[in-house]
């Protein structure tokens, strides 16, 4: 995986290392990282971004805390073994929780029913 | 104190008081920042950034108060910590009869771990005109001949004055990752002040905030964002607002909007469960407004 692949944005909210790790679980329950595949370097995405090292290694230190991550010795951080395992449902739906939760917010603020919203929503997803 | 590297802080500051003519510009600052710490001081024009950068470093007599850098009183620093220390003010003004390139070579000679390698390569990737005297630059330019000076340095506390001002986006963003690698790689001190509040959420690990000569807001960069939020309340429900709150203001319609803080347990008050009160989660630039406002 390439370090310029990650998407960062300094002025979010969410901090820059929480950002990271949410990619990291989100590109590795959907399979697109698989078992094995060797990350870049902790100053590989410093560099790329422009962002301290401290807060790459403080995403880095959580995914490996969570399983996602292993550290293996003179290649660095690959994909850990048993999060390649095709996830359940249930845990891929539970990273989808934030963004709908920001959807429903503004869906009330709008003040629109929600029968609306499920049936645009429907034909995005291609139903 | 644990590290055998660093016994003291490299920067300590105790109660700063100054005032320029009876306007009060520091009002009682503490100030710690322990080794690699990238250390982002923000404010508005005029809060008091400049003066505390100024008096941390030795650079200005206090009314009241003390600074220490690298364990030296900053007011008698010997030229053991001077080496060590590298300083960009906001507009630099030595050596205006040299050009970049004989200025560089002339400073490099006092500092040990002077890096003549990265001068050069920077000075051409940055743009500076080689053969006309400093003067005759640009305050952008000359301030990039600064910033070359103290990084060529290899200093173990870079302190920067406003330095992004002067640089496009690219010089810019090199600016950064050289500070974000200092910082994180060698364990280099840095106090970057800035308005560009997104240069500092790239690279800072701790935030500052200045308001009015005193610091409203110390800590890691992350924590200000996860641990802060706006709160607007309103108008029927002002009167059960948190009594502590980082900043409060009350809008034109009755209504209130707060900074407020989660506890120690990770809550939020009471109050934003109420119906019709709205929370919302801050970047640093609006956190910034909502207090100095």
């Amino acid at each position: 995986m390439d370090a310029s692949l990650l998407m960062i944005q300094p002025s979010a909210p969410e901090p820059i290392y929480r950002q990271i790790l949410e990619q990291l679980r989100r590109l590795i329950a959907a399979g697109q990282l698989a078992e094995g595949e060797r990350l870049p370097s902790v100053r590989e995405v410093a560099v790329a971004h422009a962002v301290n090292p401290m807060t790459v290694s403080r995403a880095y230190g959580l995914a490996e805390a969570e399983g996602l991550l292993e550290r293996l010795r003179g290649k660095g951080m690959v994909v850990a073994a048993q999060s390649a395992r095709a996830r359940s449902q249930a845990e891929r739906l539970a990273l989808l929780e934030p963004p709908l939760q920001a959807l429903t917010r503004q869906v009330k603020e709008l003040e629109l029913p929600a029968e609306l919203v499920l049936r645009r929503l429907g034909k995005l997803l291609g139903e | 104190m644990a590290e055998s590297s660093a016994a003291y802080p490299p920067i300590m500051v105790r109660g700063l008081r100054h005032s320029y003519e009876a306007h009060p510009a520091l009002r009682g600052v503490d100030l710690q920042v322990r080794q690699g710490t990238v250390l982002g001081l923000i404010g508005r024009n005029g809060a008091g950034k400049s003066t505390l950068i100024r008096a941390l470093l030795g650079l200005l007599m206090p009314e009241a108060g003390s600074a220490w850098v690298l364990g030296e009183p900053a007011l008698q620093l010997t030229d053991r910590v001077k080496e060590r220390l590298a300083y960009v003010p906001q507009q630099p003004e030595a050596f205006p009869w040299l050009t970049a390139e004989q200025m560089l070579r002339f400073v490099g000679q006092f500092f040990p771990r002077w890096d003549a390698s990265f001068a050069k390569d920077t000075l051409s990737r940055w743009s500076i005109p080689s053969t006309r005297p400093l003067v005759k630059l640009s305050p952008g330019e000359r301030q990039r001949v600064e910033l070359i000076r103290a990084l060529a340095s290899r200093p173990e506390v870079l302190v920067l004055d406003e330095p992004a001002a002067a640089l496009d986006p690219v010089a810019r963003r090199d600016l950064l990752r050289e500070v974000a690698l200092r910082a994180g790689e060698d364990g280099c001190t840095v106090i970057f002040s800035s308005h560009i509040v997104s240069d500092l959420e790239r690279v800072a690990s701790q935030v500052a905030l200045m308001h009015e000569g005193q610091l409203r807001l110390h800590c890691e960069l992350d924590a200000a964002k996860e641990r802060y939020a706006r709160l607007w309340l309103p108008a029927q429900f002002t009167a059960v607002a948190p009594a502590a709150a980082l900043s409060r203001r009350a809008q034109a319609d009755g209504s209130l909007t707060l900074v407020v803080e989660r506890d120690a347990g990770g809550r939020w008050p009471e109050v934003v469960q109420m119906a019709g009160a709205r929370l919302d989660a801050l970047g640093l630039e609006d956190l910034f407004v909502e207090i100095a406002a």
